[in-house]
């Protein structure tokens, strides 16, 4: 992708060399959490895939073959990393 | 861009938001607010309705109208037609003969002008102008599966918070690009409605309840671009929304779906009936996918813009604007 090899983008927001600094997710990626948020269970038998549509795991953490030919570098939002920090 | 481009931010100006996301939220709202009709807009469909109503009782006393779709639901964009029904008791009104007389019954009433009588398609129609009100109608006879989708979907809207504005914002975005149109492949009005649900119910903030959408409504519209744009497998994954439990479904184990010769397709089973695909007519999905994903972008990119501006560049200015295009009579 980038002919300059020595030129490392590097993102100090969470620490990816996938992108720079002013493009991190991270910047509107944020949700509003509910005031009741700390106690909720991840239901597992309600969790699906988008790359397989088989249960239990989100689509970012399937073991199969990508379906999709747009590469997915930094993680979606249907990712375990997605949630709350008790519930990753 | 001036904020004559963008009416619905006159007088909302939320540059002052200190996350990008809420800003965007904000907008949404705006935005869904703005196209919403008035109270004196509903009315003048109400009337109109009920006037062609009237017209079909008076020629068939065993007959009664019905609307279904968008109209039905609420979720109609300014100028969209309506989709009305004719039932009758003995069920004989979906013929050559009917058709025309009840077109050429209503022009006599001067209540059509306009009509196009097309008999030959799969599900018959008349298409008219109503003169007073000038709204375009869409009139099929017999039939009750878009009644049950209706009554469906009005259950859903009902359940799902975020549902209508999400809905609302996408159909605004397919038709800026042409692509909300089944007959050219595009998504039709249920399609978009399954797809939206579905992904409001399997979103992981969503589906462990940390998060109300209404307050998140600017980053699910930029995660619901991403999923459809970037990583959905329609390849291999189908979506089910059988009893009210949106769910995926491996292609393969979809018994009932008919292999085309293109496995690039969407897949969406009818929730009145799981043999049908409700999206088989939109074969145009390269396209959809493909601005699905431009829309990602060029959000996120209008994100990372307008959060590293300054507080004077901010004002008076649009997130969404770009990316819905929406141009219609100033409201």
């Amino acid at each position: 992708q980038c002919p300059q090899k020595w030129k490392r983008v590097f993102c100090t927001l969470c620490n990816s060399k996938k992108h720079s600094r002013d493009r991190c997710p991270s910047i509107w990626r944020v949700y509003l959490l509910k005031d009741d948020a700390g106690d909720k269970a991840l239901p597992m038998h309600r969790l699906y895939c988008y790359n397989c549509g088989r249960k239990g795991h989100f689509g970012d953490d399937c073991m199969e073959r990508r379906s999709s030919r747009v590469p997915n570098e930094d993680g979606s939002a249907f990712s375990g990393d997605n949630l709350s920090g008790e519930l990753k | 861009t001036t904020n004559t481009d963008y009416p619905w931010i006159l007088n909302h100006d939320h540059s002052k938001q200190k996350e990008i996301a809420d800003w965007l939220t904000m907008e949404i709202k705006d935005f869904v607010a703005y196209i919403s009709p008035n109270r004196q807009e509903i009315e003048i469909r109400n009337r109109t309705i009920s006037r062609i109503r009237a017209a079909v009782k008076e020629l068939w006393p065993d007959a009664d109208l019905h609307v279904f779709g968008s109209y039905a639901t609420d979720l109609y964009l300014p100028g969209s037609d309506i989709d009305c029904v004719v039932n009758s008791a003995s069920g004989d009104k979906e013929n050559r003969n009917s058709l025309y007389s009840l077109a050429s019954f209503l022009k006599q009433r001067k209540l059509a002008s306009q009509v196009e009588v097309i008999a030959k398609a799969r599900v018959p129609i008349i298409k008219f102008v109503e003169p007073h009100s000038q709204i375009h109608i869409d009139v099929s006879f017999e039939r009750t599966n878009g009644l049950e989708a209706a009554k469906l979907i009005r259950e859903w809207l009902q359940e799902t918070p975020g549902l209508r504005e999400l809905v609302l914002i996408v159909k605004q975005f397919l038709h800026s690009r042409r692509l909300n149109n089944v007959h050219t492949g595009g998504l039709g009005g249920f399609s978009i409605i399954c797809l939206v649900y579905s992904f409001l119910h399997l979103h992981p903030r969503l589906v462990t309840g940390e998060i109300d959408p209404r307050d998140n409504l600017g980053v699910l519209l930029i995660d619901l671009f991403e999923l459809y744009g970037k990583n959905f497998g329609y390849d291999d994954v189908g979506i089910t929304v059988q009893d009210g439990h949106p769910a995926y479904i491996p292609k393969r184990e979809w018994r009932d779906l008919q292999p085309g010769r293109n496995p690039f397709t969407l897949a969406i089973q009818d929730p009145g009936d799981p043999t049908n695909n409700i999206s088989r007519g939109s074969f145009n999905l390269r396209d959809i996918k493909k601005s699905f994903a431009g829309a990602f972008d060029l959000l996120t990119d209008r994100c990372f813009e307008l959060d590293m501006a300054t507080f004077k560049d901010r004002v008076g200015r649009s997130i969404l604007g770009n990316v819905i295009k929406y141009r219609g009579k100033p409201r």
